[in-house]
């Protein structure tokens, strides 16, 4: 047996206290109430047959004592709330309401909600808990807390704009010591898991459904949306990939074009995408911070997934101005880039120079430096932030190595060439800046001349300018495949992919830096409406009898124990 | 506590012409009493034949019987029952008893006395009133007439409550005063402290004939119909002051009624010993309906 209220200790105590109470008050001379008689002639030899109660009389009334010894200990132990437990085999229950959007079709969040309601009555309060499965997983009621609390909590939830997190549920319901031996862990909603998943619970885990579910209606939504440098050449446009999925074969995903809708900010982007490889592209976007929506007609199962969103980066022709000793190095790489271009030094955001010139003032610069000004081939200089914290460095080197395109570098033949290794640095300092070896401008390296030069110089310049990297292409689920760095989701912690290198943004999660978004997107799962493996119907809790039902009885216990206290008086039989 | 029914209240004409019906005979009155309609063992001048005596010199010649003396030829003289008065003596209980509830027991009291007083005056009787509650109080010297009654109601309207109920001293102080013997009419709800037994006992040597009329309620009989008469109660007694802690039970009620039904079946005794009458008033029901009874064909024989 448990209590809901109350330790068994405390209800013990309270019943030996409400014990020795009635004990003191039985033995207490009782408050006469005061009647004015004519005379009391009569009275007398009545009273000597039952002589009254006086302050510590002698205790007589073993009957009346008992009796109102077990009605007060009946109502104790109702308000204590007891639960009978059917033996060692009970189970803990854990009901699961998808929140996501995998039930927001028609009614199944009200129907889930409705059974899930029914079904919490019959369980003891003590050995049920109720989680809400949304963005995230969140415990809506604990074990022991009373159910009418349950409906304040609930009201404004409704599905929300991600996929399920029941995986993640049911791993943590595996963890040991987490929740009890046995669990019956019961899904309301549509929320699919997988069989492998459901072999990787632990034994002792029994994942059901908390009602039966007719075939999902057909649905279709975007589950892909894409950046990436426009195929025009033009660095102040972008082009934007769209892919389509869908539950039933019956809905194109393919060929509906004319359906797509875009929309820029406020306006409608009037260009209709080309269809390449299944997906479709809006061309030529200008890549000024906009917001790009793209929407499908509403009318499927479920509306959630019918629009995506993407902030488009914002770009501009940065310009440069090179010192007279080395823009002969570098003249021909900015030109090749349509993103830079060579200015005066009055009209640049950057510079280009030897170590030890003033060219530029006070503006960002690559410099040039001796061979022994510097230990390491490459100085980055980052500026000092307190997010960096300590132990940054060793990521802002790798950060830095790809953010640079030195990865591309062919840092062996220079090695050879220079007869001494060629490494890479990072530094703290006020502003951020990259340092070179001057040598390397030397015909003889030819590193001007590498492949890989133009790009270096672009991402240097770029880094240099403070421009923010952007993500070239984000779907659900799949690696970012640059610009990483400093991006987070808003709705799941991030995550590596598989090799712990690149960040995976969730499934359903938003992007997020610095305040700025960049794009929405839910899982291809809700979108195709995956049902994942069979669950069994969960039958109600059989074992055990509910506090509900226990207070029941004890109520009608008590009340047929004042009956009977009632025939007593009645007859004399107590005082 | 209520007070007695004022003068107005009690001297209601419609009960006092209801009583005419009524009148009260003694079967023989004692000597020496005024002359009125109550049959005496005085001998004289009356008009009701009693007996003959032998003439002696100062009888009076017109009764001397001329017939007897032709046949006997000795002088024998009619003797004449005197027609004497029945003195009544009302002895009202003022005790604080009788002036508790509501209504007061005094109410129904007074009423049944002065019923009793017109019935008497109307038959040229006298009636006297002594009140008692500690002690005997003489409020009236013996009075005949008619005329008498509204004085006799004034001194009933002005009884007032007065301490507690001794009965049986009472009445053994009204026995000291060696009054002509009559009928004493008691009109109490006999809750002496010291018992209907020394009731009884005061009673035993009393010269006078007695009408007890013991003003009852239900609840005396049945204290189950006063509600607050539950569970644990402190019971004053309104005269003594005395406090009784009682755990009112079915078992104490039992024995409540016991003693009670011992007391009034005391009373029953007392009255059937003395060949008294006892007349038992409900003082919540109408008091002219209750005494009828009394009356037996119209007349109250004592």
């Amino acid at each position: 047996m448990t209590f809901a209220n109350l330790p068994a200790a405390g209800v013990l105590a309270g019943l030996a206290a409400i014990a020795a109470l009635l004990f003191v008050l039985q033995r207490l001379r009782v408050r006469h109430a005061r009647v004015t008689v004519p005379t009391t002639l009569f009275w007398r030899d009545a009273a000597r047959e039952a002589p009254v109660r006086v302050l510590r009389e002698r205790f007589r009334h073993w009957l009346a004592y008992l009796l109102i010894l077990a009605i007060c200990a009946l109502l104790w132990i109702g308000f204590t709330a007891p639960e009978f437990e059917g033996g060692s085999g009970v189970r803990h229950h854990v009901l699961f309401l998808d929140g996501s959007a995998h039930n927001a079709g028609g009614d199944d969040f009200a129907r889930a909600v409705a059974a899930l309601e029914a079904d919490l009555r019959t369980l003891p309060r003590s050995r049920r808990e109720v989680i809400w499965g949304g963005a995230h997983n969140v415990t809506l009621l604990m074990a022991g807390e009373d159910r009418l609390l349950l409906a304040p909590r609930l009201a404004g939830l409704t599905p929300e704009a991600s996929p399920t997190k029941l995986r993640e549920q049911l791993r943590l319901a595996s963890i040991p010591g987490a929740w009890p031996e046995r669990v019956e862990f019961v899904v309301y909603g549509r929320a699919p898991i997988t069989a492998d998943a459901l072999r990787k619970t632990r034994p002792g885990v029994r994942v059901s459904r908390g009602l039966e579910y007719a075939a999902p209606a057909a649905n279709r939504g975007i589950v892909a949306l894409g950046l990436a440098d426009a195929r025009s050449g033009s660095w102040d446009r972008v082009d934007a990939l769209v892919r389509v999925g869908a539950s039933d074969a019956a809905l194109p995903t393919t060929g509906v074009r004319e359906e797509l809708f875009a929309r820029l900010d406020d306006a409608p982007w009037a260009t209709p995408p080309d269809e390449v490889d299944g997906g479709f592209v809006f061309r030529d976007l200008p890549a000024a911070g906009g917001l790009l929506t793209v929407a499908l007609p509403p009318g499927d199962a479920i509306a959630l997934d019918d629009a995506a969103s993407v902030r488009l980066p914002r770009r501009a022709v940065l310009g440069v101005a090179a010192a007279p000793e080395v823009i002969g190095a570098v003249a021909d790489a900015i030109a090749a880039d349509p993103g830079l271009r060579l200015v005066a030094p009055a009209e640049a955001a950057v510079v280009v120079r030897l170590a030890g010139t003033e060219f530029g003032g006070a503006l960002p610069a690559l410099r040039f430096v001796p061979t022994d000004a510097q230990d390491a081939a490459f100085l980055i200089t980052y500026p000092t932030t307190p997010e960096a914290g300590a132990g940054g460095a060793e990521k802002r080197l790798l950060n830095g190595l790809e953010a640079l395109g030195l990865d591309q570098i062919d840092a062996t033949g220079l090695a050879t060439a220079l007869g001494r290794p060629v490494g890479l640095a990072v530094a703290a300092g006020e502003r951020p800046g990259v340092s070179v070896w001057g040598t390397l401008l030397d015909a003889g390296f030819n590193f001007t001349g590498e492949r890989d030069f133009p790009l270096f110089l672009s991402r240097a310049l770029r880094y240099l300018a403070g421009e923010q990297a952007w993500p070239r292409f984000l779907a659900a689920a799949t690696p970012v495949q640059d610009g990483a760095a400093g991006w987070s989701s808003d709705t799941s912690p991030p995550a590596l992919d598989a090799a712990g290198a690149r960040f995976v943004p969730g499934q359903g999660s938003r992007l997020v830096r610095e305040g700025d978004w960049a794009v929405a997107l839910l899982n291809d799962a809700v979108t195709r409406r995956d049902r994942g493996a069979a669950l069994g119907r969960f039958g109600g809790a059989a074992d055990g009898m509910t506090a509900t039902a226990v207070a029941t009885w004890l109520a009608l216990l008590v009340i047929a124990l004042l009956a009977l206290e009632w025939v007593l008086f009645r007859r004399g039989l107590m005082p | 506590m209520a007070r007695a029914p004022t003068f107005n209240e009690l001297f209601d004409p419609d009960f006092l012409a209801a009583l005419q019906r009524f009148s009260l005979r003694a079967r023989r009155v004692p000597r020496s009493g005024r002359s009125a309609d109550q049959a005496s063992r005085d001998r004289g001048a009356g008009l009701e034949f009693a007996d003959f005596k032998s003439y002696v010199p100062g009888d009076d010649l017109r009764a001397i019987d001329w017939n007897i003396y032709r046949r006997l030829g000795r002088l024998f003289v009619r003797v004449f029952e005197e027609r004497r008065d029945l003195p009544v003596y009302l002895l009202i209980d003022r005790s604080s008893s009788m002036f508790l509830e509501t209504p007061p027991r005094i109410r129904a009291g007074l009423r049944v006395a002065l019923g009793l007083a017109a019935v008497a005056l109307a038959d040229h009787d006298s009636v006297a009133l002594f009140s008692f509650s500690d002690k005997l109080t003489a409020d009236t010297r013996a009075a005949a007439g008619k005329a008498g009654l509204a004085r006799l109601a004034e001194r009933l309207a002005a009884q007032h409550e007065q301490g507690g109920s001794a009965l049986a001293a009472a009445a053994r102080e009204f026995g000291k005063r060696r009054l002509r013997a009559g009928l004493l009419v008691i009109v109490s709800d006999f809750f002496d402290p010291m018992g209907a037994d020394a009731i009884a006992d005061s009673l035993a040597t009393s010269r006078h004939r007695l009408l007890l009329v013991q003003l009852a309620k239900a609840a005396d009989a049945d204290p189950t119909r006063i509600a607050a008469l539950r569970g644990d109660v402190r019971l004053l007694d309104c005269e003594t002051g005395e406090a009784l802690d009682v755990n009112v039970t079915p078992a104490v009620l039992a024995r409540y009624r016991e003693a009670y039904e011992a007391f009034a079946t005391r009373l029953t005794t007392l009255a059937a010993e003395r060949g008294a009458g006892l007349l038992r008033v409900d003082v919540d029901a109408d008091v002219l309906g209750q005494l009828a009874p009394l009356f037996a064909g119209g007349t109250l024989s004592v």
